[in-house]
């Protein structure tokens, strides 16, 4: 089942309008219930559908339809040149081809389908948890989900093991975004544990009919015995998202199948890609043919006049007697005729070599990733040849760029570096120094050190858990990541959070536990940019932590230091900035540490203001930070960290070979504009020598004010699209003011902006903003796009770009199945490209054009010979050699040309970007090298026709003196044009492989074996009677193979003559470089060019200095203020960033303080 | 799109693709390139074995005697004020015959052959290649095929009420050449020549059969059929002093339907019999006369009607073209070499120079 587009949108648009009125009613565990099934399918076809499907999308294409009239108009009697079969036959037998490809695909399908909806997940029936797959759940079904894995339908969430039936959902499949997302079960249905309990569940559930908003659900809850209750996005678990530091969680099935958020949001059946290549070849067929109706046109006017005008009197025709000599019959008798321009077997050629490029591609080690044990797949094998062309690329971040982990890895702690991870790092004074060493040696630092521990340890919302095997072995459960490595780099230095309780944490340090009280978390919000923790210390003091971006932090400090003199102080916070900045330049994320202690009586004051703000009705958010602020003053600086969100192998080195090869390269993320700028740095795609614009903008007016002023500086100086503009700006947007830049009257300047950046950003979009961008800039510039991302959020940017790859092998597939090729690593993005795109596309233009010219070569003499049969549509040839010409003569080199030909080795497209341009624009296949091509194929016709033509005089061509007749000519001139087209092909095969050589060395094999075969079919089968005893009579002709050398030499003597003087006075960069190779290849020094292999071990781009190059930040308008304004500056230039769940289902104050850690959880087996 | 979403079920068995040449691309290639350099050794070679082979075949073909004598306009005997073609419009069944002098300035040595060739005759017309039944030619008594359409039944002369098949049917064997040319020498010996050997074995044997068990009795065979609307003779009638030669076996039925691939074409009429006495080097020079029974119109679609004596050479009947070719091309070749040559010098050098590209050379 589908649901199309139109369905979607009418019954999403059906919600809004009229909400009460159309609902969906669930009675819970009800079974019968008519609901859509939780079997999803992807496969374009089933046993039923294959025929007609299949029929009509391979009728869809011009060149089918127009052989399958062809071979219809070969039915009708008298009018076929060539019989009646030899359209139809070869027709059969591509079609046929073709099915087989198209089965093999979607049986592939089926397959991928099937281990979807044959997941096992826990479902209640009859009072017992059984083991069902996917495809069995209803709507309606209590289901059981198991930490780590996904839910299989969209749930309402009844309880889970956590305290207050809480549970932590990964979403990172559906919308990209890096921290945990909180739910909570209703209070009610929060106790519904045990399995008697669920049992008894009954009631109905009332909700919206399924749409494809993912974070809108409302509904109502009507139990037995209960009022209704009211139901929220927090009790909504979607499929493709997965649980996380739950062990279990219950839920009832709302939507199913096709209905789910996930599914609606891609349910847009897959689009037919074509790529670009193909369309200009299509546009080259409707050429050919207006040609081939001009010619038969052209042919039967000649006939016409011939026919009144000497016709009768050539006595011997008997034309008057014949009823079907009308000029209609002979425009049907040369279009068939001519019906070969248009190559039959050029489509199903394209879908082998297509196939089998697939399978390079799938079966290419180095595109191979041994961790995950994934190699790359080609899932539509339509777009090799885009991959060859692609201008823009749109890379998501998270999982695509980075790894999603974020690891602790230095930090500054009183003016000193240490190494979170190793424990051992080389300071800025080049000495190494350990932290535990400092501490045990009472160095001057300890006392910082041991703050700056403690405030890891205490200030953050991680909810430890206790290996249930292994009491010793701790998991830290954090709704944001960065809080996570924290928290762990803190445990591997010695301070470890062993447990929690509502009301306390426990650290075990240096050998002692330490309770600490907890008194308040003033939260994280990104406006704050800072959380902060109040406690009480064993010793009885009151102290808040706070962690935050260094400007937030560096506001609040106050001017006195706890130990030492204030001069101290001083001295910390300038070193700490300068770490800052070299945290920066690695690419690293940072956080400012600082604390204060607070008098009693001060809090006490605070305390009251603080829990009115918390109750208080209006703008309860506004007043808690107002709150929060009075608080978090004097504090006094204790470091900062250092988190690394770890890169994917290789990023920086793909995007600097992406950006070599003129590759366009946009990041498109969901996660903040910090986050983004700073992976922008690490992975090279921002550089120093960029201008960085910040757009950040709150309303449509301010949107365009900034467009306008930025266009109108960039065009002042010099023209908009000099290079060293387009090379030295980048643009970030946030997703707020790409809503008003993608409005209509913005579009259009706003696209024109971001097409003069070298490098765009936009952070903060939605899935759908991420194709409206793909779409936008596809539709602008006509050139091929390239989406690459790994979740369910880039599935809408994956379908909308010309090429769609998704990342596969970590976790969720969804991007992967919707793509058009996947891969394991963002890094081999440059392989597919570079290697395989590029090759791929030479081979196919290679492939097309050949395919083209070879068969103009052999009908249009036809035409040549049309002259000298009065016009009668007389073929030289027999009527099935003519057939058999595509399929079996000439099959095997264009084949040949698109599968093993290629002009530089795989190593050095890989190393040479540069080499991608040629195959970027186009420059193999374009309406000129296609009429280059096509004067080729006609002045070969003419000589090939024409020198027989010569040299046979009046057909007596043996020292026997017996004449020959039209087929003696007619197969020395067929035998001519096989032999010249595979020479052809031989001379534009640049790499000769044994290969090349059989298909090129075959095909003329093949031809003379079955003129052999062929001439001794009459009188034993009723077939060629004309060809009897023609081989004989061919070969032992010796005119014949003189001028077997000399028609072939003559005919591509040009061809040869201009490449070689092609390539030696107009040589291409490609030709010197593949050149150079070949000749270090053959005195054996390539380790010469290994030697010249780029450093890829340079050093990560120098953030903080290039940051200072920040000169136009937009900030939005309410704080324009230059402080502002140099406070994000500052902020972009020492790195800070931070992800954490914000105005989530639950509080994060409430939600640590819901659990307490020392009691024994909820275990499954209890129930 | 589902969300195929976890890991794979985790088997066994590694998806580690296959490290075969093939898959990975690694097929030990050969990559030549294509120079002034590289080339040049093939133009001068191909240009130096061309002109000579060139001579060659021009030199066979010089050597080849051809006698060639238009006589579509020829006076007729019966008539000296009119051309045989003249009294043909006028009344076709007409006979007519010409006598042509014919003068060897040089012995034909060898093999000697007499053809006739036609010109403005389009034996490849579309209508008329197909106008013949094969199955009906290899001594099938059956129904005539359509193709032969509008030459496959007639009625029967004696009684127009009986429609009958015709044999041979179509086109090709109705229009069938019925000239009969006969050489003589000055003093009115006839020049011996043969009528069988003419036509290609494997036509005698594989396409043209006389029905079996007909044995001598070919008028009984063909009792129920007409013969073709132009013909003179009747089937059994071609040659009745050969029964092999007779029929459809009959050897100049089966040049003639051996259709020409061009509107002037020439077909073996008779060889040389070279075993007779006097002949056995071949036909001397000096004066002979050929006897034409003029019958075939041509004149009526401009067409003309040629008598050939000729020898052959290894390469057949003469023709300069493939010599000429040869030179023309070989000659062509060689100056495109003499470019090249002064491309390599200027050019050349500056190539090594070129080729030092590292992966950071900007792209031209």
């Amino acid at each position: 089942m589908r649901v199309t587009e139109e369905e979607d949108d009418r019954t999403s648009g059906a919600t809004e309008a009229a909400e009460c009125v159309e609902l969906r009613a669930i009675r819970v565990q009800v079974t019968g219930q008519r609901f859509c099934s939780n079997r999803v399918s992807t496969a374009k076809y089933n046993a039923l559908s294959f025929l007609p499907c299949f029929l009509f999308e391979q009728f869809r294409r011009y060149s089918n339809c127009f052989f399958l009239f062809i071979a219809l108009l070969q039915q009708i009697p008298d009018v076929s040149p060539t019989g009646r079969y030899t359209t139809l036959v070869p027709l059969l037998f591509i079609l046929a081809v073709s099915a087989t490809k198209e089965i093999v695909e979607d049986v592939k399908r089926h397959k991928a389908d099937q281990e979807t909806n044959k997941r096992q997940v826990e479902v209640l029936r009859d009072g017992q948890w059984l083991w069902l797959t996917w495809q069995q759940i209803n709507v309606g079904d209590v289901v059981r989900v198991r930490a780590g894995a996904f839910f299989p339908a969209d749930l309402l969430l009844i309880s889970s093991s956590e305290p207050h039936s809480l549970c932590y959902i990964e979403t990172a499949n559906l919308d990209g975004e890096t921290n945990l997302k909180i739910r909570q079960a209703l209070p009610t249905t929060a106790k519904l544990l045990s399995v008697t309990a669920l049992r008894d569940l009954q009631g109905t559930l009332h909700c919206e009919l399924p749409n494809r908003h993912l974070y809108e659900f409302t509904g109502t809850l009507r139990l037995a015995n209960h009022e209704p209750l009211a139901l929220g996005p927090d009790q909504l678990l979607q499929r493709g998202a997965r649980l996380q530091n739950t062990k279990w969680a219950t839920g009832i099935v709302l939507y199913t199948g096709h209905e789910t958020k996930l599914l609606q949001n891609s349910s847009a059946a897959a689009p037919l890609k074509r790529s670009t290549v193909d369309q200009a070849a299509n546009m080259q067929i409707l050429l050919l043919f207006f040609l081939l109706v001009l010619l038969s046109l052209l042919a039967s006017s000649c006939n016409e006049i011939w026919a009144s005008n000497f016709g009768f009197q050539h006595w011997y025709l008997g034309l008057e007697d014949l009823p079907t000599s009308n000029f209609g019959y002979n425009l049907l008798t040369y279009i068939i005729l001519f019906n070969n321009l248009i190559p039959i077997s050029l489509q199903v050629t394209i879908e082998m070599v297509r196939f089998i490029q697939a399978t390079f591609i799938n079966n290419d080690l180095e595109m191979y990733h041994a961790e995950t044990d994934t190699p790359a797949c080609a899932r539509t094998s339509n777009l090799n040849e885009e991959l060859g062309q692609v201008k823009y690329v749109f890379s998501d971040k998270t999982g695509t760029l980075t790894q999603n982990v974020m690891e602790f890895q230095q930090c500054s702690v009183g003016g000193t570096i240490y190494s979170a991870k190793s424990d051992v790092v080389v300071n800025s004074s080049g000495m190494a120094s350990s932290m535990v060493q400092d501490l045990t040696a009472k160095h001057s630092n300890a006392p910082y050190i041991r703050e700056f521990l403690t405030l890891l340890a205490v200030c953050h919302t991680v909810i430890p858990e206790k290996d249930e095997t292994n009491p010793e072995i701790l998991h830290y459960h954090a709704a944001s990541p960065d809080e996570r490595a924290l928290i762990q780099g803190a445990a591997r230095l010695g301070w470890v959070l062993s447990s929690r309780t509502p009301e306390t944490l426990t650290i075990t340090a240096e050998g002692m536990e330490h309770r600490y009280q907890l008194l308040h978390i003033l939260e994280f919000t990104s406006d704050r940019k800072r959380m902060s923790v109040i406690v009480r210390t064993p010793s009885g003091k009151i102290k808040l932590f706070c962690k935050g971006a260094d400007t937030v932090i560096y506001e609040r400090l106050g001017s006195a230091a706890p130990t030492g003199p204030q001069q101290h102080q001083q001295y910390i916070r300038q070193v700490t900035t300068n770490h800052l900045e070299a945290f920066a330049r690695e690419g690293l994320r940072t956080l400012c540490c600082a604390v204060a202690e607070i008098p009693h009586d001060i809090y006490e004051e605070w305390k009251h203001t603080y829990h009115r703000a918390s109750v208080s009705m209006q703008n309860r958010e506004e007043k808690l930070a107002d709150a929060a602020n009075l608080i978090e003053n004097n504090l006094v600086l204790l470091g900062a960290t250092a988190i690394e969100d770890k890169l994917q192998d290789q990023v920086p080195e793909t995007i600097g070979a992406l950006l070599e090869a003129d590759i366009r390269m946009w990041m498109l993320t969901g996660d903040k504009q910090e986050t983004a700028i700073n992976i922008g740095h690490a992975c090279r795609l921002l550089n120093s020598n960029m201008e960085l614009l910040v757009m950040n903008e709150e309303s449509l007016d301010g949107t365009r004010e900034v467009i306008g002023r930025w266009l109108s500086t960039r065009s002042e100086g010099s023209s908009p699209l000099s290079t060293t503009m387009a090379s030295s700006a980048a643009l970030v947007v946030d997703g707020q003011t790409l809503k008003y830049a993608m409005s209509c009257d913005l579009k259009k300047d706003f696209l024109q902006l971001c097409l003069q950046c070298r490098a765009v950003i936009c952070c903060r979009v939605t899935p759908s903003q991420k194709a409206e961008i793909v779409e936008a800039v596809t539709i602008e510039t006509q050139a091929v796009t390239l989406a690459i991302g790994d979740g369910a959020n880039d599935v809408a940017m994956i379908q909308k770009a010309h090429v769609g790859v998704g990342i596969s092998g970590m976790e969720g597939l969804q991007a992967a199945c919707a793509s058009d090729y996947s891969i394991a690593q963002f890094r081999f993005l440059r392989r597919l490209l570079l290697v395989h795109g590029a090759s791929n596309y030479y081979r196919m233009c290679r492939l097309i054009l050949y395919s083209f010219y070879k068969n103009i070569t052999l009908y249009v003499i036809e035409l040549w010979f049309a002259h000298h049969s009065a016009w009668s549509g007389q073929i030289l040839f027999e009527r099935w050699t003519i057939g058999l010409y595509n399929v079996l003569f000439t099959a095997a080199p264009p084949l040949a040309l698109g599968l093993f030909d290629r002009r530089c080795t795989a190593e050095v497209s890989y190393r040479y970007p540069q080499l991608y341009k040629p195959s970027q624009s186009a420059q193999h296949f374009n309406v000129k090298v296609f009429w280059f091509w096509m004067t080729k194929a006609l002045i070969h016709s003419a000589l090939l026709f024409g020198l027989p033509l010569m040299a046979f005089g009046e057909d007596i061509v043996w020292s026997n003196g017996k004449d020959g007749g039209y087929l003696i000519l007619g197969n020395a001139v067929y035998t001519y044009v096989v032999v010249t087209v595979c020479l052809k092909a031989a001379l534009e095969t640049s790499s000769w492989t044994w290969l090349s050589l059989l298909a090129i060395g075959g095909s003329v094999l093949t031809w003379f074996l079955f003129l052999a075969f062929y001439s001794h079919f009459w009188p034993s089968l009723p077939l060629a009677a004309n060809m009897a005893g023609m081989s004989h009579m061919l070969l032992s002709s010796p005119v014949f193979w003189w001028l077997l050398i000399l028609a072939p030499v003559t005919a591509l003597l040009s061809d040869f003559s201009i490449k070689t003087l092609w390539n030696t006075m107009f040589k291409s960069f490609t030709d010197q470089v593949c050149e150079r190779e070949i000749n270090l290849q053959r005195s054996e020094s390539g380790k010469l060019l290994d030697s010249q292999r780029r450093d890829s071990r340079t050093k990560l781009v120098e953030t903080a200095r290039l940051m200072r190059s920040v000169r136009n930040v937009f900030r939005r308008p309410n704080a324009s203020s230059d402080g502002a304004r140099g406070q994000t500056e500052l902020e972009l230039s020492h790195g800070y960033a931070f992800s954490q769940e914000e105005h989530g289902a639950v509080r994060q104050g409430d939600m640590v303080r819901a659990y307490d850690t020392t009691l024994p959880s909820r275990s499954m087996d209890k129930l | 799109m589902p969300d195929h979403s976890g890991n794979s079920q985790p088997s066994s068995v590694s998806r580690k693709p296959s490290n075969s040449a093939f898959k990975q691309q690694r097929l030990p290639a050969w990559q030549p390139i294509l120079t002034a350099g590289t080339v040049l050794p093939t133009f001068f070679i191909i240009g130096v074995a061309f002109i000579p082979i060139g001579i060659g075949l021009l030199h066979f073909s010089n050597n080849v005697k051809e006698f060639v004598y238009d006589y579509t306009d020829c006076k007729s005997v019966e008539n000296s004020n009119l051309s045989c073609a003249a009294i043909l419009e006028m009344n076709i069944t007409k006979n007519c015959s010409c006598v042509l002098p014919v003068n060897l300035t040089e012995t034909f040595d060898g093999d000697v052959y007499i053809y006739y060739g036609l010109s403005n005759f389009y034996q490849n017309h579309r209508r008329y290649v197909k106008s013949r039944d094969d199955h009906q030619l290899l001594g099938t008594l059956g129904p005539v095929s359509n193709e032969c359409d509008p030459f496959a039944r007639y009625p029967d002369p004696n009684d127009p009420s009986i429609i009958k098949q015709v044999v041979p049917c179509g086109a090709i064997a109705n229009s069938i050449f019925n000239d009969t040319l006969t050489l003589m020498r000055e003093d009115g010996q006839l020049v011996p020549v043969l009528n069988t050997g003419i036509a290609w074995p494997s036509d005698k044997q594989m396409k043209f059969r006389n029905p079996p068990n007909s044995n001598n009795n070919l008028s009984e065979v063909y009792k129920g059929y007409v013969k073709p609307q132009n013909w003179r003779k009747n089937i059994w009638e071609l040659d009745l002093t050969n029964p092999e030669n007779n029929g459809l076996q009959n050897e100049d039925l089966i040049v003639w339907m051996r259709t020409a691939a061009l509107p002037t074409f020439r077909k073996l009429y008779r060889r040389l019999n070279l075993t007779a006495e006097g002949y056995s080097s071949g036909l001397k020079a000096g004066n002979y006369i050929l006897n034409v029974t003029y019958n075939y119109p041509v004149k009526s679609f401009a067409g003309s009607k040629r008598i050939i004596i000729s020898t052959t050479s290894l390469l057949g009947s003469k023709n300069p073209f493939l010599g000429i070719g040869y030179i023309v091309v070989g000659c062509i070749v060689l100056l495109l070499g003499i470019v090249f040559l002064i491309i390599h010098i200027k050019y050349g050098k500056s190539n090594s120079e070129m080729t030092n590209v590292t992966p950071r050379s900007p792209y031209q």
